[in-house]
């Protein structure tokens, strides 16, 4: 820029600034204060506008007080609430994806080995389209030779393709994959249920012909692994707490995560829910115990939240894990009983314990190829590599490389992804829900963006929406606290 | 860069200036309305026809736009209140009381009488769907009634007896089953149903109950009834498959909506039955030929059948009120009264033309005859209007009762519990009415009073006064049970 008086030069960049300034105020400054003003008072669209002037109301926190006893709210919330515990699977998910592209870049696969595995494939879907004709078996070979093009084309491309591929979720355009999934889910002509159909008709039959093992076998493998799980955590804490890497919260948090599913599993093996949170309970509490009154043996002593953070980010895909567990067991016994008739696919969309679930899995496959993959591939492509040499010279296994250096040099990428997913997760479902299932089957996917949108356009109750959308924002500004609280800490060491 | 900055900014200059001179106000001199209404072979030649009928009055020329795009009532109501609606707007059902209490919706009463589209013009069951508490805010365009259309070709393909004229559900289950069992084979997946959808409003008056009670100040859904008529859908939708969940519905689409879809499958025999308004015939008619009837809808015990209509209200916006008033006038007219006769479009709103040859035996569409016989006889003997309440819109109202059937049919809440929670909301929502507007607090104990004198009249087996009763339904009901007062008079 040329060199002028500095008021003029002031003035330039102003001008430059100002269409941005005034879009910024005119919609969204004006709208934030408006709708905080909004949120006291009464102003309900059908008595306070153009035509119908009343005074519009101050009622101070009454909306904000309404809300405790709304039955609609709590149960929105809780619908949002679950659909977040997809974020730790999502990110999961991202990682894993990174992972992969940057081994895909690290080292080209072998074109030869790739392209024989391709022609297995191929030759596969041809037998089982040969052998049960098109009609029935199209879905299957419409899937392998999918897979076997993207295989062959990956390899051809250097993993090009991968990343387009899977980066491809995040650029379609949001109602457009909504209704493609809305027909994948289709209960009776999708193609996911038609991929099931047989899988399940197969362990039917497995099912009838090894009633005793399903009956008692698989509930004796998952009691099995749960009991496992349950003593790998134990230890784990146990580990932890002694190296000074747990405080007195984490331990209760990682116990937490295990007494909370022994509780389930207890209640619906028939226990009152008093009796059942009593008695996981004090095993808990002795548990806890046990672990905080040993003597640690290495370094300072940390403060009670220190590795919080991990043991909730733990417990949020281990959770889903023990219970999951806890329904083998507990279905288990049923099994042939159920197999007898046939088992059928999920009703994805119609039914009230599948609709969420089946929102969740689509909103998955979208965000594990999505901004957070591509940070990740960043942050990945930032560690150094003599970390990795080092490691490889002491003799360290991959899952020791990736425990000891790829997590912990990812922590940064991670907890922003986690912030962001947080927000995000908490503001959105609106459109997922308004196109895929009106917020139903009874409620079951009415998110609370799609909540506010009811009340504040379809009712009209500006005001009252306007306090949901700030609670909501409470909501995400606690999580993003709580996130930096005990999220970070790997982040900034 | 600046080329190219500049270049842009003219060629969207050029652009906005070709859109604002070429809009349809300013391609010629006519005034031009729009009407917030369905794109349909009806609608676009009422608009010619409308064009004729200025011209045959002498009446200077007005264009008509149907804006299809924006008849969703979001659009509708967030468009209205914000000085930007159509200057038309088609009031279906559940939608007038919401535009009318934003006040964006025209007062025609004063006028009404002197242009001819009173609302004595039309028929007095469907009155309560263009006024709101003695204004009239519209006028109907057609008068709808709901029945159970049967396509008769698909009971003669399973060899099933139809369904009688009249009938009760015990009958519609016991018939339904058979016919899911004849036309579903065993071990395979079921492709046919027996019927769309019911109504629970119209389950629940052949109860002896609605929604409200005889004064609107309460919703008395919390009752054995109600249950029972929520056990009964979910038996006849999760049990026994008469009707479809709506994934079932989803599953049958090949693009559209469910509601759209329905005409289709009825054609193509997947439904047996479906119950819709007469105004089915203009979607019907396109789908080819098929044997079509049409019977009342089954009760469990009081005969009653759903009667609407669908209204056009002006925009109180408008810059063209009255032109938009032109446009109502042309409602009561003769040639808009025999356009709705021939088309299917319902029933015309004047009366006289219900009873005319081109509505009963409308030239080219023998097959149609019967069953808008059927449709004209059920409209005058058992036809009754929405039962609302002042209190609470009747969106909220649909969509907390949506709601509970779905919840029960999901199998969450037992009908019991479905029942009360559904009172309960809606009870709470109209606290929440009478507790922010003063006026319809007022309007509230007043008529909290008169329900009370009903209720120790009702106590003591004494008659009602029928001007006590506003609800539509009680007012029917009474009549039937013989607790009406023999001199009526208002309290």
């Amino acid at each position: 820029m040329s060199a002028g008086r500095p008021v003029r030069r002031w003035l330039t960049g102003v001008g430059f600034l100002l269409p941005n300034i005034a879009g910024f105020c005119a919609f969204t400054l004006a709208p934030l204060v408006m709708s905080f003003a909004l949120a006291f008072s009464n102003w309900d669209i059908l008595r306070h506008n153009l035509f119908r002037k009343d005074a519009i109301r101050f009622v101070g926190l009454g909306n904000f007080s309404r809300l405790f006893s709304d039955l609609q709210f709590w149960r929105d919330l809780g619908n949002t609430l679950f659909f977040l515990l997809g974020l730790p699977f999502a990110i999961a998910g991202s990682l894993a994806a990174a992972l992969l592209l940057a081994q895909v870049n690290r080292r080209r696969v072998s074109t030869g080995s790739a392209l024989v595995v391709a022609t297995v494939v191929l030759v596969f879907s041809g037998l089982v389209l040969l052998s049960g004709g098109m009609a029935q078996r199209g879905v299957v070979f419409l899937f392998g030779t999918m897979a076997a093009a993207v295989l062959v084309s990956g390899v051809l491309t250097g993993g090009t393709l991968y990343r387009t591929l899977f980066y491809i979720p995040h650029f379609t355009a949001g109602v457009a994959t909504f209704v493609l999934w809305k027909k994948l889910y289709n209960p009776h002509t999708g193609p996911i249920n038609a991929a099931l159909r047989p899988l399940l008709d197969g362990f039917s039959s497995a099912v009838c012909a090894w009633p005793g093992f399903f009956a008692l076998g698989v509930p004796a493998l998952a009691g099995c692994a749960m009991v496992l799980l349950a003593l790998v955590q134990v230890r784990r804490l146990r580990r932890r707490w002694d190296d000074g890497e747990a405080g007195a919260a984490a331990v209760a948090a990682g116990i937490l995560a295990l007494a909370g599913p022994a509780m389930v599993f207890l209640h619906w093996h028939g226990m009152g829910t008093g009796i059942a949170g009593g008695l996981a309970g004090t095993v808990g509490v002795a548990l806890f115990g046990a672990i905080v009154r040993r003597p640690r043996r290495w370094g300072p002593i940390p403060t009670n939240d220190a590795g919080l953070g991990s043991e909730l980010s733990l417990a949020l895909i281990g959770v889903p894990l023990l219970l999951l567990l806890a329904g083998a067991i507990r279905a288990g016994p049923t099994l042939p009983a159920i197999a007898a008739l046939g088992i059928d696919p999920p009703d994805w969309l119609g039914d009230y314990a599948w609709a969420k679930p089946a929102l969740m899995l689509m909103a998955l496959w979208a965000a594990i190829g999505s901004n957070s993959m591509i940070l990740f591939l960043a942050g990945l492509s930032n560690i150094p590599p003599e970390l990795y040499e080092a490691a490889d010279m002491d003799g360290a296994s991959a899952g020791q490389r990736f425990w000891n250096i790829t997590w912990p040099q990812l922590a940064p990428v991670t907890f922003f992804i986690a912030v962001m997913g947080v927000i995000n997760g908490l503001q959105g479902g609106f459109e997922m829900a308004r196109t895929m299932t009106l917020g139903g089957p009874a409620g079951s996917t009415t998110t609370l963006s799609y909540f506010i949108f009811t009340e504040g356009f379809e009712i009209g109750r500006l005001g009252y929406a306007s306090a949901v959308a700030w609670v909501m924002f409470a909501l995400v500004l606690v999580f993003t606290l709580l996130n930096f609280r005990f999220g970070n800490r790997d982040a900034n060491d | 860069m600046k080329r190219f900055f500049l270049i842009s900014v003219l060629v969207l200059t050029a652009a906005s200036a070709a859109l604002y001179w070429t809009r349809p106000e300013n391609r010629g001199t006519a005034t031009v309305l729009y009407w917030m209404t369905q794109n349909d072979p009806v609608k676009r030649e009422t608009v010619a026809l409308f064009r004729q009928w200025l011209v045959d009055q002498g009446l200077p020329p007005v264009d008509v736009i149907i804006d299809h795009s924006n008849q969703d009532v979001t659009k509708k109501l967030v468009q209205g209140v914000s000085g930007v609606g159509g200057d038309l707007i088609d009031l279906y059902f559940c939608e007038l009381e919401t535009m009318q209490s934003t006040g964006m919706l025209a007062d025609l009463t004063d006028e009404a009488p002197a242009a001819g589209y009173a609302a004595s013009t039309t028929y007095p069951a469907i009155v309560s769907d263009f006024t709101v508490q003695g204004r009239q805010y519209g006028y109907p365009r057609n008068v709808d009634m709901t029945m159970c259309w049967v396509n008769r070709d698909t009971f003669a393909r399973f060899a099933q007896p139809e369904p009688p004229r009249q009938w009760s559900w015990d009958e519609f289950e016991e018939r339904g089953r058979r016919f899911v069992a004849a036309a579903n084979p065993p071990g395979t997946r079921q492709r046919i149903y027996y019927l769309n959808r019911v109504w629970p409003p119209v389950l629940r008056r052949g109860l002896g109950l609605t929604t409200f009670n005889e004064t609107g100040t309460r919703c008395t859904l919390d009752d054995p009834r109600n249950a029972e008529v929520f056990r009964r859908v979910r038996r006849w939708t999760v049990d026994e498959h008469l009707l479809p969940t709506v994934a079932d519905q989803a599953s049958m689409l090949a693009d559209g909506t469910a509601y759209d879809s329905s005409f289709g499958l009825f054609a193509a025999g997947r439904f047996a039955m479906i119950y819709e308004g007469l105004w089915a015939l203009i979607r019907l008619r396109p789908l080819g030929e098929f044997k079509l009837g049409a019977v009342e809808p089954f009760t469990g015990g009081f005969k009653n059948m759903e009667i609407a209509s669908g209204a056009v209200a002006v925009y109180a916006g408008s810059k063209h009120p009255g032109a938009a008033r032109q446009f109502i006038r042309f409602l009561a007219s003769e040639p808009f009264n025999l356009l709705v006769a021939r088309s299917g479009d319902s029933m015309p709103p004047l009366p006289e033309f219900g009873r005319h040859e081109a509505f009963l035996h409308p030239p080219g569409f023998e097959g149609d005859w019967e069953t808008k016989a059927a449709f004209a006889r059920a409209g005058t003997t058992i036809g009754l209007a929405q039962s609302k309440s002042p209190f609470v819109l009747p969106s909220v109202v649909l969509k907390i009762d949506t709601d509970m059937l779905q919840t029960v049919i999901a199998g969450r809440l037992s009908p019991e519990d479905a029942a009360k929670e559904e009172a309960e909301r809606i009870n709470g929502e109209i606290a929440l009415t009478i507790s922010q507007d003063a006026a319809l607090r007022r309007e509230y104990e007043r008529r909290l009073e008169v329900q009370r004198r009903i209720e120790a009249r009702r106590a003591a087996g004494e008659g009602v006064p029928a001007a006590w009763i506003r609800d539509p339904f009680h007012l029917a009901y009474y009549r039937a049970q013989g607790w009406l007062e023999k001199t009526e008079g208002a309290p």
